[in-house]
């Protein structure tokens, strides 16, 4: 019974991080309609730039170091929607995909340019867990979800309570009303995007201190959070959270069951099946918060 | 007049061309080697030790009497220039031996091509199991991964463990390797816990590591790499899993440590290797510092000298300069040949044996397991 208790949080500390890049990512798509590519690389990127700063320039302490990283990776962000999203919003939304993809390219090598293709660590050393009742988790793996809860009340905060939240949800719902009602686009897409980043690097931090820095890292984690995306139902926010869960947990848990080395096989299931019988998303009919 | 000229000028080249081989009798052996890209660090000192190899040969009367020579064609460090050299030595210069290029994916490039053409190929740096399966003109002085299998049984016989779990990569490599140790293990009357394979490149094993602790064992043996390696034995630590973890040597990395700190603490593994106390070892260590005084030796740089003194061996003692007799005086020459890195007797599929040496992890740095 523990085991499986234990692999169900696995799974949830898991699915946490997949919610924090899946939000971002459907976020930007429920307002831009189409799928960002390059958002792997705003994780990578958040995770590299704090590694920078922990090293020698600025020798900052990592949770200092937090800082100065999220605000580039809202640089980076704002940057691709400033300088490739922008110049191209009017044309086929398959020009923004292949730019994306494009994109994603530039910013993963020019990571591998600045700082090799090597593994790299924030040099951390590892903890031991703390138990209870039986089931151990380890304090990086405590401050994962407690940043995910944060920031996603964050988010539902932001949405619900605040005028720039409700005027995201107008322009996601329908854009071209949106603009005719007054509602200030430069400032919406200028929370989208920082709101992405943020999220994006947040996640892409806490990865790397649980785990280790590669370039590939964003693009790796960044199929995990198109899966949460297409489960929640593809530009809803709560339902990209409620995927990001899903998949977690199902595929810790299908370690009981198959063998670890088809791990992926369970999540990709999931996504076909969903496609096949709900192509809405699980939570498409339930319309949620978007 | 002009014309004259030309019309003499081709009947002197052609006459030079035809006639050269005839006059110096060498024996000419292609070698397609790194010499430029990525490799090409390692490259230089392969080249370098193959040149020290060919000096000894040709002062000792060369291919019984005449000189042995190589032609190196760079492979630019990739699979592609691989292709091109090979082909350019096997089409153009018709060489009947050719040494195969360094790193296992550019030599897999170039082995098809070769068993094709009835060329033999021998590799001196290539570690991956399927060269195994790379046809009969294929051969390699450096031992295949698949014999780490055995080497990680022993080392587990020497341990003492007689029951434990097996988890590796899933992929050729860990595949492979798995299946050798596990049918060596229960040869030798062991018992596996459990046994599963895990997805390579990712950054969260702790479902593993959980099934891993249901079957409570006192030792695991993960055939790994480095990242995975060393992914797994942080969460591993996290996880309170205290096991003795016994790996291969693809894992053998200061990197490993880098990135697990204390977790990979009292990890033990093996890699191939040879003793450096034989009289060949030494000979060659002395003739290197005779050739290249204040060089250090190359990595590799010894496999490459054995291939060319092996090769030259078989040589000298082949019936005719037919590519059959050359692969079956290869074959005999290679029966008891002790060279600086040890016995290189080819088996069936061309492969050497290899003897292991065993590392850990002590006081944050990898040292020799005793």
């Amino acid at each position: 019974m523990i085991y499986y208790l234990q692999l169900t949080l696995n799974g949830i500390i898991a699915g946490s991080i997949y919610a924090l890049f899946a939000v971002g990512l459907t976020m930007v798509y429920g307002v831009f309609r189409f799928i960002n590519f390059a958002h792997g690389e705003l994780i990578a990127w958040g995770a590299y730039l704090a590694l920078l700063f922990t090293q020698t320039l600025f020798t900052l302490p990592i949770y200092h170091a937090v800082i100065p990283a999220l605000a580039l990776t809202v640089v980076i962000g704002l940057a691709q929607e400033r300088y490739v999203y922008r110049p191209l919003r009017h044309g086929n939304r398959i020009t923004l995909l292949i730019a994306s993809i494009g994109l994603s390219y530039l910013l993963r090598n020019a990571i591998r340019i600045i700082w090799g293709s090597d593994l790299m660590t924030y040099g951390l050393r590892p903890m031991r867990g703390i138990s209870f009742a039986g089931l151990s988790i380890t304090p990086t793996q405590v401050a994962m979800m407690v940043a995910a809860v944060f920031f996603l009340a964050c988010l539902y905060f932001i949405l619900t309570r605040t005028m720039l939240g409700k005027s995201l949800r107008a322009v996601a719902d329908n854009m071209e009303l949106a603009a005719i009602m007054g509602i200030n686009m430069k400032q919406v897409s200028f929370t989208v995007w920082v709101l992405a980043s943020v999220f994006a690097g947040v996640g892409g931090i806490l990865l790397a201190l649980d785990t280790n820095l590669e370039p590939i890292m964003g693009l790796t984690n960044l199929i995990k959070a198109f899966a949460a995306v297409l489960l929640g139902g593809a530009g809803n926010v709560w339902g990209a959270l409620l995927g990001g869960l899903c998949i977690g947990i199902s595929e810790n848990l299908g370690v009981a069951f198959v063998s670890p080395g088809y791990k992926d096989f369970i999540s990709f299931a999931i996504i076909i099946l969903v496609l096949l019988f709900r192509p809405k998303g699980l939570f498409g009919v339930l319309r949620g918060i978007r | 007049m002009r014309k004259l000229t030309i019309i003499l000028t081709g009947i002197c080249l052609i006459a030079s061309v035809a006639l050269s081989p005839a006059m110096a009798a060498e024996v000419v052996v292609g070698a397609v080697t790194p010499l430029t890209g990525k490799l090409a660090v390692y490259g230089q000192g392969f080249q370098q030790a193959m040149l020290l190899a060919l000096d000894e040969v040709n002062a000792s009367g060369g291919i019984n009497g005449n000189p042995m020579k190589i032609l190196f064609e760079d492979n630019t460090s990739t699979s592609k220039g691989s292709v091109s050299a090979i082909q350019k030595l096997i089409t153009i210069n018709k060489f009947p031996v050719i040494f195969g290029p360094a790193a296992s994916s550019n030599f897999l490039a170039v082995c098809p091509i070769a068993q094709q053409n009835k060329t033999i190929l021998i590799g001196a740096e290539s570690a991956a199991a399927a060269i195994s399966k790379c046809g009969s003109y294929v051969f390699r002085v450096f031992p295949s991964d698949l014999l780490q299998g055995k080497g990680v049984a022993e080392l587990v016989q020497y341990l003492g463990y007689k029951k434990l779990l097996l988890t590796y990569v899933n992929n050729d490599w860990g595949v492979g390797l798995a299946e050798v140790f596990k049918k060596q293990f229960l040869e030798d009357g062991g018992q596996l816990l459990d046994e599963f394979s895990y997805d390579e490149g990712k950054t969260d094993y702790r479902s593993e590591i959980l099934r891993i602790k249901k079957a409570s064992p006192k030792a695991v043996v993960n055939l790994t790499y480095i990242k995975e390696g060393a992914t797994m034995l942080k969460q591993a630590y996290e996880t309170r899993l205290d096991v003795q973890w016994i790996m291969g040597s693809a894992a053998k990395s200061p990197k490993l440590i880098e990135l697990s700190g204390e977790a990979s603490e009292g990890v033990i593994g093996t890699y191939p290797t040879f003793s450096q106390d034989t009289p060949q070892y030494k000979a060659y260590k002395a003739a290197w510092e005779k050739k290249y005084p204040g060089k250090k030796t190359p990595i590799f740089g010894e496999y490459n000298y054995d291939m060319v003194k092996l090769t030259a061996k078989a040589l000298r003692k082949t019936t005719s300069m037919s590519v059959d007799d050359i692969r079956n005086a290869l074959i005999n020459a290679s029966k008891g040949f002790i060279g600086a890195t040890g016995d290189k007797t080819f088996d069936a599929n061309g492969d050497v044996g290899a003897t292991y040496g065993r590392w850990t992890v002590k006081g944050g740095s990898i040292g020799d397991y005793k």
